[in-house]
């Protein structure tokens, strides 16, 4: 999705790129200069007016008077910081914060419900971990995976992972090549940007296996096999050139639990605060209670906060591509006729509207009357034919199981639609 | 009367022979509505109420003529069983565009409309609208709540019985962590709703799931918990276990009726303040562990790649912010004459507590005025502020910037990419301005200075 959409933006910030350069530079200096961890907030802490401030508790202005009629907050939860850097409202004489509590409601214990049978849980338990809980036993070779990914996926996500429209990409040639990208900022209109795919970006691979099984195909998840979540998670590992214990998922490899649970993610360690093994929640907690990590005001400048005139950034390029359009009138809406549902929807809905709602499969969109009008140039025969056998990124009959009959009609529909 | 035709007429006279002319009349617009209405309809509608009066030139015909509302009945009570705003009102809605959506429009967003938004409560019908495999129908009587993993006492809840528990209501905006994402690199979108409009507030009433915790025993090495929901994606998202043992819901209530659809229905998680997206939406499975999950918005998405080619993960509160609402793009002040005072409006939140200031700048963020904080100011929760101001009709560059109690403060455009670079996508809470032109028009700028 990334890449295609900003694509769309980045024209639009050759103004911000000198500054961004400049700027950027400074700011690594700073942080490696002034970083440093808290361990807990504390009231009217120094301004540090150098880099950005600390927290500054209470340093923000006399209206802070007014939380002390209303609302009391602490720093800390059960003798800790709060986890994410912000503030928690006990109890207090029977308020929290602004709100009148119930206290006894919280203590007393209701114990409703029944107990989960194992089946039952193991039944919802469809989650996978990087430790491998939840993953089954079983196996699937990259050779099937190219087949399920051609009846499957291909529609999507492109002849070779590449993406298609704004669907995502799932690779971007050599992963541990495009993981260096990372550090990129396409601070200039032709720069490249950072890759963000599956291969360079993701942390762990239990996630692919857990999407692909409980949410691929988009329109029908749950529906393949264990063998085949294998067989799609070894292509996709193949198609960004992975190794796992040093060995390249290649065109023979067939991938299985136990090799499964050794691939390590060429961008495994590029995330912070670290949140795994006992310590990842105080990890984070460090991490939230210290700004400079995710950036702050400088404090509460009220005069002359900068030499000069302002620098003014302005829009190059407007998104517009609205729906519906904006409008402020107060109006009585269009009245629009209300025709019986087309014979054609349910099966458009069902197996089509997945590329063709929107152009952004590069398939002409149901209700772009202009791409329609082009298409229907061929003849509707010649668009029937398509249908049949396949066009460009579409599968034959879109991937469905449609008669021709079927399909005659949601044709018929799509270009009603479109008129 | 003479209008009322000669059956209705008899029909009438049935049911009323022995009633008085005063309940006569009464039936008749009981039994006859229609006829009361066409009869009305004879005399001239586009007259003056009073025919002694005549009309001048500087008189508003609004007034001097009677409107055909106020001269026949309106809809009875039984037409709108669930009311519905004024078909005058059909451009506030949610709004989408192209690329905001994964390929299609069941893994999108609608935003919410904030330029026609009053105080701090957002509609359910306009409440912002993301979701990552369309919504689901689901049937609430088969539905069930899932709580196991490191607990003494896996549980399932039917909807009824967690319904049971004590319920709180709170007022809590929740905030797509991407709220301003496309613009890290510049202004891009001419428009509140779609640069900051991927927000909404409204009062949730639900159970602290601490308090179902009580009965379930967490183990001691419990630290994160995964929230599922069981629609098409089957989204999960882990959650730290401090959070839930502070203020993390599960809720069944939005503004007084059940939750939307499209927010979940029939319940959900709202984690105050934190990033919508960890507020999972069909909720039928928590589990705790002692490591975290790693689910599929915890990858390239809802993670913010610094500059430095790490990547924020966990990224939980969605930092201090605000916007002015009035003027804006959508609601500019060309209407407005040199002298004449106006108020200028705006949203402040903070997901790590209560607003505490917002300034106002009228030359791009040199110098500041503090405004009035306006209405409720509660914890993550969306708070109004206001400054009054003489219009000048000189073009001006209008920046708002928040404080909140736990010390934070908007940072600059310049200081926010300086921390994080542009590439970051989620989080963005730089100071926000507006450019005023000579002509009342508003349009997106970014400040570098």
């Amino acid at each position: 999705m990334y890449k295609s959409y900003h694509k769309k933006i980045v024209v639009s910030t050759l103004f911000a790129s000198a500054v961004f350069l400049s700027t950027a530079c400074n700011a690594s200096n700073e942080a490696k200069n002034t970083a440093e961890t808290k361990s807990a907030a504390k009231a009217n802490t120094e301004m540090n007016t150098e880099g950005f401030s600390k927290r500054v508790t209470d340093a923000v202005g006399p209206a802070n008077a007014i939380l002390s009629d209303t609302v009391t907050n602490k720093y800390d939860f059960n003798g800790k910081a709060i986890v994410d850097g912000g503030v928690y409202y006990p109890i207090i004489n029977g308020k929290t914060g602004a709100y009148h509590a119930n206290e006894q409601a919280h203590k007393t214990p209701f114990n409703k419900g029944k107990t989960a049978t194992a089946n039952e849980q193991a039944a919802w338990d469809i989650d996978v971990m990087p430790d491998g809980t939840g993953l089954p036993e079983g196996s699937g070779s990259v050779e099937f995976g190219d087949e399920v990914y051609e009846e499957k996926c291909l529609s999507c996500h492109g002849d070779f992972g590449e993406g298609a429209g704004l669907y995502p990409k799932l690779a971007d040639g050599n992963a541990y090549e495009g993981q260096k990208s990372l550090m990129n900022q396409r601070v200039n209109p032709d720069s490249d940007g950072p890759m963000r795919n599956f291969g360079s970006n993701w942390p762990r691979a239990s996630t692919l296996w857990w999407y692909i099984k409980t949410g691929m195909p988009h329109q029908a998840p749950m529906s393949l096999t264990t063998e085949e979540v294998y067989a799609l998670s070894a292509y996709i590992l193949y198609i960004n050139e992975i190794k796992i214990d040093g060995e390249l998922v290649d065109e023979e490899y067939v991938l299985d639990r136990e090799k499964f649970l050794k691939i390590r993610m060429p961008n495994h360690d590029g995330f912070e605060p670290a949140i795994d093994g006992p310590m990842g929640q105080e990890n984070a907690r460090a991490y939230y209670n210290n700004p400079l990590n995710y950036g702050n005001g400088k404090g509460r400048c009220m005069k002359d906060c900068f030499e000069g005139e302002p620098e003014v950034q302005r829009i190059t390029f407007a998104l517009t591509d609205f729906t519906p359009p904006l409008s402020s009138e107060k109006t009585m809406p269009e009245v629009k006729e209300t025709k019986a549902a087309h014979p054609g929807k349910a099966a458009y809905d069902a197996s089509c509207a997945v590329c063709h709602e929107t152009d952004a499969m590069g398939a002409p969109a149901v209700g772009d009357k202009k791409t329609w009008e082009a298409t229907l140039k061929k003849g509707l025969d010649g668009v029937m034919a398509n249908t049949i056998n396949g066009v460009n990124g579409m599968p034959p009959r879109g991937g469905s199981a449609l008669s021709d009959d079927e399909l005659k009609q949601v044709v018929d529909y799509m270009i009603s639609e479109s008129k | 009367m003479n209008k009322i035709n000669k059956e209705e007429l008899e029909v009438i006279s049935e049911v009323s022979e022995q009633a008085s002319r005063r309940n006569f009349f009464k039936k008749t617009a009981a039994y006859s509505m229609s006829a009361l209405a066409a009869a009305s309809v004879v005399a001239p509608v586009a007259v003056k109420a009073n025919p002694n009066i005549k009309i001048n030139p500087e008189d508003d015909l609004n007034i001097m003529h009677e409107k055909p509302w106020s001269l026949k009945f309106g809809d009875d009570v039984t037409v709108n069983k669930y009311g519905m705003p004024s078909p005058y009102e059909h451009n506030v809605t949610r709004r989408t565009t192209p690329i905001l959506s994964s390929g299609n429009y069941r893994a999108s967003i609608a935003v919410t409309p904030i330029q026609d938004l009053s105080g701090i409560i957002t509609p359910n019908g306009l409440f912002f609208n993301r979701h990552h495999g369309g919504t689901p129908t689901i049937n609430p009587n088969e539905h069930r709540l899932m709580i196991h993993g490191l607990v003494e006492k896996p549980i399932v809840l039917t909807m009824d019985q967690l319904k049971r528990y004590p319920n709180v209501s709170r007022i809590h905006f929740l905030e797509c962590p991407a709220n301003g994402g496309p613009e890290w690199r510049g202004p891009q979108f001419n428009s509140i709703q779609f640069a900051k409009g991927f927000m909404s507030c409204a009062e949730w009433t639900g159970v602290y799931i601490k308090d179902i915790l009580k009965d379930l025993g967490l183990k001691p090495e419990a630290l994160w918990m995964l929230a599922e929901g069981i629609d098409n994606s089957h989204m999960g998202r882990t959650i730290p276990v401090d959070k839930v043992l502070d203020d993390a819901m599960i809720v069944w209530g939005q503004n007084g009726e059940a939750l939307r659809p499209e927010q979940g229905y029939p319940i959900r998680i709202v984690v105050p303040g934190w990033e919508a997206n960890l507020c999972v939406k069909w909720l039928c499975r928590l589990e705790f562990a002692s490591e975290p999950f790693y689910a599929k918005e915890e990858t390239s998405k809802y993670t913010a790649l610094k500059h430095t080619g790490k990547a924020i993960q966990h990224f939980y509160a969605n930092e201090v912010n605000s916007v002015v609402t009035s003027p804006c793009p959508e609601k500019p002040w060309t209407d407005l004459k040199k002298g004449e005072m106006v108020e200028i409006e705006g949203l402040a939140w903070s997901g790590m507590g209560t607003i505490t200031t917002v300034d106002v700048s009228f030359d791009g963020g040199k110098n500041w005025e503090e405004a009035s904080l306006k209405g409720l100011v509660l914890e993550k929760s969306w708070t109004r502020f206001s400054i009054m101001h003489e219009y000048t009709g000189k073009p001006m560059l209008l920046s708002s910037r928040a404080a909140d109690d736990a010390g934070h403060i908007q940072p600059t455009v310049k200081n926010e990419r300086a921390a994080v670079g542009i590439e970051g996508v989620y989080h963005r809470n730089a100071i926000h301005t507006w450019e005023v032109d000579a002509k009342g028009e508003v349009t997106n700028v970014q400040i570098l200075s």
